[in-house]
């Protein structure tokens, strides 16, 4: 349904419902706004988008409008002026914003804003990019007629926690920041307290102002009421050169500008992209860029001489490693070297390095998958993953999301944000999974299964939607084989059954499970709180062929969700390039594009364990409290900084981090991105395909890449899946229609391109593939017992080496402690922040208790990746869970 | 912290409502009725009752006058001084009643903790002014001996008590 209107002579076709703002905004006509938003609830608060607005006379007993003399519609025109950003368009609307009376009304709204407003704007970090500047600039006074010894005056200095400081002087109480913190962060832990001149913006949690997003605050603040400590005073908007990049910290694979100035990274800002990061990013991504300039950065080749390692050329340095790899391999064959490359790295740094290893090497041991925050082994998503066009964004009321096994506020935080936004917007969501979560408030069902039963629980889903004859009738009958042999399978697994297994009342199960299967639209996401408990090899995090992820891919598959946009699977993978490292053969059973190889080699658990001689580690570091194998004689890292595994490494190659250099990643949803290089690179360091390169050449290879894009174009030549990508298309800048579409007026650094990604389809969108419903039984549930489950949650604020360099996070990042439930504590006899020693697999390790009411009875969690690996080290070799015993001490 | 006489009143009113959260007004109102002023506690455990957060309920008692976060006297005596209440006199009104328990000009509590005099808005009863709101009771159409009288009153009343 449209409708039609004349806004300043100019007409207007939109869908009913949309504000008059908006519509003005489509033809072109910009209305000033302050606190209206168009990512928030619109409020009507500041009162600078005054109109002038009518509506046709309607005769009230044919229903047509009046007309005049002329044979035009009479106008009835509202007695007073209204506020754009609150009324919704009707048909034959008449709306003026280009007369005197509205340009009055915006000069007396400046001047009250004015009022006591400090113009500081030659100090003020806003200044240059300000909306209260721009618009009092076009539309204010030029000079107050207020008395400037009455201005009122308040904290200029106000820290709002560690991160934010706010300048109460120029807050001009539009609410965007209360706002967002409540309606889309949904850490409602911003307020307007008091009011008439004694209103102020006040954070009453613990830290002050607790949220992952608090940043995104300053960027929508369209004053400079509120900066980031960070940036604070530190540069001028327009010194600073933007450049389009990407953040390296998860595999949302937010937009970013890096803003650069002198060498140095001034700020990170999101880069609009709707169908990623919308306008937001993390806390994590914006301040956790200060490794980049780290004075530990590593920026000369080192060779260890004598038990020392000490610099060296890249001559001497690549010189060696090569002769070294050549006489390994002619004394005891290819397979004796093998490679562990992090999934951080980018996509074509990744292609070459299991290139160099597949065809310079020749062996399939190349791996990506290390510690705990090693991705799973994941090929769900090349069959089913969520289809091309899919926006979460734009979801609503008919699309359903299961999300099992996930902390996303922890886990990927801007999947948190359109996810809980879809819920906001009338989607079902249905959370499942071992403890609450945030997203579990948002949630229409939230089942809390006893930890390693997420496969049973799935089991009893399918067994409810099809006991229900919910599956999707237009895929299912022509594309899918195995349907009566899964119905035969899953008749074993009424919700009865399973509820005694894992806990979840029948009844439950069989309301979420109708839930999602009555919905037009499924998506399924999982994380890695759902794996473990696998066939044979109990919670290991990279078992071939997990049960769960073939319960998920049944039930998206027999629902039909599958091959359209919106539909499918999304694999919550934990580093910014862990899809693509599965995309690329990283693994050593599958070549680029999730082709099995025909022989495979070992995985990065069996190299380390002693399974080769020689070991290439790029971007990883998977020595972290390991030792070295004795049948490792030779150790080549790759890396930014000294890590545990450099530190025994036989030769260390200085790499170049992200920002220095040019390349794309994958993210969770397949989109691939490019990013653009901001920095010089420190020292002699050098970006890691071009190490690989270089020693490939040394080995006798013919490997003639001059750029990043001429990697990636025999990339889309080799491998179908990235078939017709290119550098250039990846870095176009989005239309000019797309681009107005989506404008946000203030607080948007628009300096750098706005541009989108290209997607990979997953199999199921090719119309002519047969899918498999396979079965796999489910693992043997977890036995009960003595002592405590043990489970490794990931967090936002690790102990990673590259968010150990952001001081300003230093109080959020997490330490290492063991949570557990208050009833556990008392029966424990421990308080908050007393000792509590966890003994399992042979280790035994103190730690500091937390209680903590999210925590179920008879578990306890240990963060992975924390200082000192403590997770790790109880749960040993990829383990997820593990039982453990827990005594006071 | 709410007593568990509260908690147990607090919980009947929320029978009342769909949504926790909407009971904000009423669940401050008990928590701050025995002192006549809330604690950090009390506004926390409110909080925690209602399942909101904590800023959200100090926002709230920020923005309603009757909610207060100071200890106060026995008796909070509010003078409308607004500008119709103004045209009347109510602004001298004030000053005088402040100068005769000892009080500077703007108001505050008298030594003896009972009384905690405070200028206000319109009390929504311009045309009988000058008067007082004291502890949600309204005197109007005062003069100085008669709110002198009233005072006075309450005095005697919390000596005996
Ligand atoms: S701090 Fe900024 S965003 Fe928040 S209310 Fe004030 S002006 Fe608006
Ligand atoms: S959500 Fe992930 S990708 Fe986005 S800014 Fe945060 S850490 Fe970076
Ligand atoms: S009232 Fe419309 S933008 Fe603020
Ligand atoms: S102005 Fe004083 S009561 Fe209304």
């Amino acid at each position: 349904m449209t409708v039609t209107l004349t806004i300043d002579g100019r007409q207007a076709t939109v869908p009913k419902g949309t504000l008059i703002v908006e519509a003005a905004k489509q033809v072109g006509i910009e209305i000033p706004v302050f606190c209206y938003h168009p990512k928030l609830e619109p409020v009507g608060m500041c009162r600078m988008c005054l109109v002038t607005v009518g509506t046709p006379l309607v005769n009230r007993a044919t229903g047509q409008s009046q007309l005049d003399a002329d044979g035009l519609p009479i106008i009835r025109w509202f007695p007073k002026p209204q506020t754009a950003c609150t009324m919704s368009v009707s048909e034959g609307m008449v709306v003026i914003t280009d007369s005197q009376e509205v340009a009055a009304d915006r000069k007396a709204i400046l001047e009250f804003l004015l009022t006591s407003h400090p113009l500081d704007c030659p100090v003020c970090d806003k200044g240059g990019e300000c909306p209260l500047q721009d618009l009092t600039y076009r539309h204010g006074p030029g000079v107050s007629r207020f008395d400037y010894d009455s201005k009122h005056h308040s904290a200029k200095r106000y820290p709002l926690g560690d991160l934010i400081v706010l300048d109460r002087e120029r807050c001009i109480l539009c609410a965007r920041c209360t706002r967002f913190q409540s309606e889309i962060a949904q850490d409602p832990v911003l307020a307007i307290e008091n009011r008439g001149r004694d209103a102020r913006i006040v954070s009453y949690s613990n830290p002050v102002f607790d949220s992952h997003y608090s940043g995104n605050t300053t960027d929508i603040c369209p004053v400079g009421a509120l900066t980031s400590r960070d940036f604070r005073f530190h540069a001028r908007a327009w010194e600073l050169t933007n450049i389009p990049s990407l953040c390296n910290h998860c595999g949302v694979g937010c937009n970013t500008v890096l803003s650069t100035r002198r060498g140095q990274i001034a700020r990170i800002m999101p880069r609009q992209n709707e169908t990623v990061n919308e306008v937001w990013i993390c806390d994590k991504g914006r301040f956790g860029h200060h490794f980049n300039s780290s004075p530990y950065r590593l920026t000369m080749p080192l060779i260890r001489r004598d038990g020392e390692l000490v610099e060296a050329s890249w001559d001497d340095a690549l010189q060696h490693v090569a002769s070294r790899l050549t006489s390994i391999i002619e004394a005891h064959g290819s397979d004796s070297i093998g490679g562990i490359a992090g999934a951080c790295l980018p996509n074509e740094d990744l292609y070459l390095f299991q290139k160099f290893l597949r065809e310079v090497i020749g062996t399939h041991n190349v791996d990506h998958r290390v510690g705990l925050s090693a991705t799973f082994e994941d090929d769900t998503v090349y069959a089913v993953g969520v289809g091309t066009g899919t926006d979460l964004g734009r979801v609503g009321r008919d699309t359903a999301f299961l999300v099992i096994g996930s902390d996303l506020d922890q886990e990927a935080p801007i999947l948190y944000l359109r996810v809980a936004g879809a819920a906001r917007h009338g989607a079902t969501l249905i959370t499942a999974g071992g403890r609450p979560t945030k997203l579990d408030k948002q949630s229409n069902h939230s089942l809390r299964y006893r930890y390693g039963t997420a496969t049973h629980l799935l089991l009893g889903m399918i067994h409810v939607i099809l006991e229900a004859n919910l599956t999707g009738n237009e895929t299912v009958p022509h594309r899918v084989n195995g349907l009566n042999e899964l119905r035969a399978n899953v008749a074993d697994w009424a919700p009865e059954r399973v509820a005694e297994i894992t806990g979840v009342p029948p009844d439950e199960i069989r309301a979420a499970a109708r839930a999602f299967g009555e919905a037009k639209n499924g998506i399924v996401l999982y994380g890695p709180e759902g794996l473990g408990w696998g066939n044979g090899t109990q919670g290991t995090s990279w078992e071939a062929g997990s049960p769960l992820r073939q319960a998920v891919a049944n039930l998206v598959t027999l629902t039909g969700f599958i091959g359209r946009p919106n539909n499918g699977v999304i694999a919550v993978l934990p580093h910014a390039n862990s899809r693509g490292a599965a995309d690329l053969g990283v693994v050593p059973d599958r070549l680029p594009g999730y082709v099995p190889a025909e022989r495979p080699g070992l995985n990065a658990q069996e190299m380390l364990g002693g399974g080769v001689r020689a070991l290439l580690v790029a971007g990883a570091d998977p020595l972290a409290g390991v030792t070295l194998a004795d049948e490792l004689e030779f150790l080549v890292v790759q890396e930014l900084f000294l890590t545990q595994t450099a530190q025994q490494a036989d030769v260390i190659l200085p790499a170049a981090a992200l920002a220095e250099r040019d390349g794309t990643f994958t993210n969770l949803e397949r989109w691939v991105q490019r990013f653009d290089p901001g920095l010089p690179v420190p020292g002699q360091a050098r970006p890691d395909w071009t190490i690989i390169r270089q020693l490939a050449v040394l080995l006798g290879a013919d490997w003639a890449y001059a750029t990043v894009g001429g990697v990636l174009a025999e990339m889309a030549q080799a491998i179908p899946l990235y078939r017709g990508m290119s550098y250039e298309q990846l870095s176009q800048p989005v239309s000019l229609s797309r681009r107005m579409s989506h404008y946000i007026y203030a607080g948007m650094s628009f300096q750098a391109e706005m541009r989108e990604g290209m997607q990979w389809p997953a199999l199921a969108e090719d119309g002519s593939a047969k899918l498999e419903l396979d079965w796999l039984d489910p693992p043997a549930p977890p036995a009960e017992g003595d002592g405590f489950t043990l489970v490794a949650p990931r967090v936002l604020y690790d102990g990673g080496t590259l968010l150990g360099q952001a001081e300003i996070l230093g109080t959020r990042l997490v330490q290492p402690h063991i949570a557990l439930s208050s009833a556990d504590a008392a029966a424990l006899g421990v308080l908050d922040g007393q000792g509590l020693q966890v003994s399992a697999n042979g280790q035994s390790i103190s730690l500091p208790a937390r209680v903590d009411g999210l925590v179920p009875q008879g578990v306890v969690a240990i963060p992975r990746n924390l200082k000192g690996a403590p997770a790790e080290s109880l749960l040993g070799e990829g383990r997820i869970f593990s039982r453990v015993k827990v005594v006071k001490g | 912290m709410l007593s568990e006489a509260e908690h147990q009143e607090l919980n009947e009113i929320l029978k009342k409502y769909p949504d926790k959260r909407s009971a904000v007004l009423p669940a401050l109102y008990i928590a701050q009725r025995a002192r006549n002023y809330l604690t950090d506690d009390d506004i926390r455990g409110v909080a925690e009752a209602l399942d909101i957060s904590v800023t959200e309920v100090q926002a709230i008692v920020g923005f309603y006058t009757l909610l207060r976060k100071d200890p106060t006297g026995k008796y909070i005596v509010q003078v409308c001084t607004d500008l119709p209440c103004a045209l009347r006199g109510a602004e001298e009104f004030y000053r005088r009643l402040c100068q005769r328990l000892g009080l500077p000009p703007q108001g505050g509590t008298t030594d003896d903790g009972l009384f905690t005099v405070e200028a206000v808005v319109c009390l929504a009863a311009c045309d009988k002014v000058p008067l007082a709101q004291i502890n949600l009771k309204y005197y109007e159409n005062l003069s100085d001996d008669r709110i002198d009288a009233i005072l006075d009153g309450l005095r005697r009343d919390s000596e005996d008590a």
